[in-house]
Formats: structure tokens, sequence, C-alpha cells
């Protein structure tokens, strides 16, 4: 019986920016594997290195080195009909700060126009936006101008046009900019539960720890290094000869 | 003003936070050493590693300082035999009252791995570099394994089990980028020599 291989695998991946002259390591040989139905949590502090993961993970960034791979195939040699369903089907990165409605756009607009003609007629999207704003609560304001919401009502429905199009992995880079605790926390277990509820394998990237509570796997990152409570996931230990962020010459 | 001195005995030592915490379990409801240490790893989560002949020696210790007091009582139905419930003594509420104004004793988890690296050898560093790994890691375990806050109506038990929660959370960040940037500064120094 052949096994499955995991939702999406990391090998020996690095990803350096260039800082003016100086090469910045933001990932240094990263290895690990998400099994598809495990919550996984990533702590790490501001320019730790979390969004580039994500980004990297959802394939909108290519990786310096190594390779990333979505159900066992690597996104460096998928098909580009393959890598578009890709990115616009099975992988959805969501921040609750992306947030960019046209002028005048009603909310079920804003949510159902994320499907595009992606296999969607105008009706169906809005029947489908209509479906899942009503699972985040938003239902009552369907029908308003996106303009007219609070930052806890933009938050929920950012989730709505992510879970719209029912990926299968969802990315979530710091969910816990909220303007208050309660707030937060609210967000947060809706987040989790409706992950849970659609079967949706979560990854949430956060400084704080509240998002990440109920994790089954939790990773730390910084300094290009993650480490897991996966045992499977691993680094490369062993001191190297040149130094992370060494001028270039 | 000896009597008072003879009181705050029980609030000295590196158990001190621990004993006061079972007092004030104590405070808030009778119980058995068991049933107080379950209650007390309920609320400040794993990282105080406190062990049940831990909080039975504390109980005791409290006892002869007279803040406690303990009465055989029979155990729960269908069980046989008696065990030592704990119960306030009238000197209690007052402890507990003390004992929240005293200044909290700096208690670093990572004091054996400071040990180490303060005698340790050139030779020593993949060593380091793999015990701070792994210390890191029992730091995201122990993170995990912190209760979340119960969700529901808000309450001022709540609101105190969340900062406790938050106060867990804090020390063990902290303690994830030491062990990280030391790790860095290690490696670094391994690269460039």
């Amino acid at each position: 019986m052949a096994l499955t291989p995991p939702l999406l695998a990391f090998e020996d991946v690095s990803k350096t920016y260039v800082d003016g002259i100086r090469d910045v390591v933001v990932l240094d040989r990263v290895s690990f594997e998400i099994h598809a139905g495990v919550f996984v949590g990533i702590l790490g502090e501001r320019r730790s290195g979390k969004s580039t993961l994500l980004r990297v993970a959802a394939g909108i960034e290519a990786p310096t080195t190594g390779t990333v791979r979505f159900e066992g195939v690597n996104l460096a040699s998928m098909s580009s009909v393959r890598r578009e369903q890709l990115l616009r089907h099975d992988v959805a990165l969501m921040s609750v700060q992306d947030w960019s409605p046209n002028p005048n756009e009603s909310v079920i607009d804003y949510v159902a126009l994320s499907l595009g003609s992606y296999g969607s007629s105008l009706r169906d999207a809005r029947y489908r936006a209509r479906r899942v704003l009503a699972r985040v609560g938003m239902s009552s304001r369907a029908d308003d101008p996106a303009r007219s919401l609070s930052l806890v009502e933009q938050a929920r429905v950012v989730l709505a046009r992510t879970l719209v199009r029912e990926p299968s992995l969802l990315l979530v880079d710091e969910p816990a900019a909220m303007p208050s605790l309660s707030e937060r926390d609210e967000f947060c277990a809706l987040l989790r539960s409706l992950a849970a509820e659609q079967n949706i394998t979560l990854v949430v990237a956060s400084e704080e720890m509240t998002p990440l509570h109920g994790a089954g796997v939790l990773m730390s990152i910084g300094d290009g290094e993650l480490c897991s409570t996966d045992e499977q996931a691993s680094v490369v230990q062993l001191p190297r000869r040149r130094a992370a962020g060494a001028e270039r010459g | 003003m000896g009597g008072a001195v003879e009181e705050m005995k029980w609030m000295r030592g590196p158990s001190a936070s621990i004993r006061g915490a079972l007092l004030g379990l104590v405070l808030e409801r009778p119980g058995h050493s068991y049933d107080l240490g379950n209650r007390l790893v309920t609320r400040l989560g794993e990282t105080w590693r406190i062990s049940q002949p831990d909080v039975y020696r504390l109980l005791r210790q409290m006892e002869d300082s007279g803040v406690v007091q303990s009465s055989e009582e029979p155990k729960r139905a269908g069980l046989r035999g008696t065990h030592a419930v704990y119960f306030p003594t009238e000197l209690t509420e007052d402890a507990v009252a003390r004992w929240m104004e005293t200044l909290v004793p700096m208690a670093p988890v990572r004091v054996g791995l400071q040990a180490k690296l303060a005698v340790a050898r050139k030779q020593d560093a993949p060593r380091l570099l793999s015990a701070l790994k792994q210390y890191e890691r029992e730091c995201l375990e122990l993170l995990l394994s912190t209760p979340a806050t119960p969700e529901g109506t808000p309450s001022w038990k709540a609101l105190f089990m969340d900062c406790t929660r938050e106060a867990v959370d804090g020390q063990l960040k902290q303690e994830i980028a030491w062990a990280k940037h030391t790790r860095k500064r290690i490696r670094e120094y391994a690269a460039a020599e």
C-alpha cells in the first residue's frame, strides 16, 4: 500500500534576501513536513521569517535553494496550469490585514469576486459567498458596502474570502492583530473551529501564543532556524564555514 | 513581633511560590494533597514541574507553621481508608494576603543549561548546540501543554487564569528566544574560527 505523502514538505529550504550589499538569510536549510489534518503553529518574533516561510509554502515566492513539495509534487516542476490551480484553490495564504475592496463594493461581492472566473458563475459565486459569510457570522452585513465594516468585521470577511475557495491548506499570518483581546480570542476560536469543520489543514504563524493554542505541532522560527515539537522537522545544526549575513564579495 | 516572624517562615526558600499557591487553593476549597497538586497544575501549567511527594512535603511544612491544618477524612464513596484533607486555619487568610504582597524571587528555569555554559570548553560546542535545541523543543512542548483559558462567560477566575497563562507563555517564549540566540552565537563563532 502506497504511503500518502505529506500535504506540505520543505526539504533543506533556504531563502536569502539581498539587503544593500549583504545577504540576509531568512530561512537556513529548513526541513519539515506537515500532514493533512494537523493544526500547526509557528511562533516567532517580528522579522523572524514567519511571513517569508508562509509565502514560500504558498508557492508565492520560490526558495533560493531547496525543494518545496505539495502532496509530494515539487512546486518548481509543476505545470503552469497545476500551479495556478494550487495558488487559486488548494493553498490559501491569509492575513487579516489583506483588506482591499474596491470603492462601493458590497461585502458579498468582495467575497464572491475573489473566486474570479475559476469554474464559477457570478450567481454561483454569490451563493457560495453568502453561505460562507453566514459561517463567519457576517450574514447581516452581506449587502452592506465593504468600506463600512469595523476592523473585526473586516477580519471575518477576509476569512470568508479565503474559505470560499475551499482550500485544503490554509496558511494564516498573524491573526492576533485585533483591537481587543476578547475580539482576538473570538476570531482565533472561529478560525480553529471552521478549519476543523471543513477539514482544512491549518498553519498559523504568530508572535503570540493565543492563536496557536490547540496546535498539534508547534514550531519556533528565528535566526533562519526552525525548531519543532515534531521530531521529524529538523534543521542542519553543524557550524557553517561561512557566517550568515556575510558580506558579498 | 517574634510570632509574626515565625508565622512568615513558610514564605522563605525556593518553594515559597508553590507554598503560597497551595495555601491560596486550600483557602479556596479544602483538599487532600493529590487534589491540591492536580488543581495546582491545572492553574499553573506544566512548567512548574511539581511532584505529588513535593506537594505533600510542602503541605506538612505549612501545617508545622500553623497556616493549614489537616484532618483524616474518609476517601470518596467506593474507596477504603482515609486521607489527610487540608483545611485553612485562622492564620491562612492573612498569610495569603501577605504572600500576595511579597516580591517574587527570580527563578530561571534554564539554570541547568547556564551551569553547563559556564564551564563549557571549545570541544563542547556541538553538545551544547544539541542541548540547547533539546531545551528549545522542551519549551515548545510546555507551551503546547499550557492549558488554554476556558471559553465562555468572563469571570475573575478566568481572568486570573488567563493572566497566569500569559505569564507562563511569556517566560517560555523568552527561553526559546534565548536558546535560539545562544545557538546562533555559538555557530557563528565556530564558523569564524
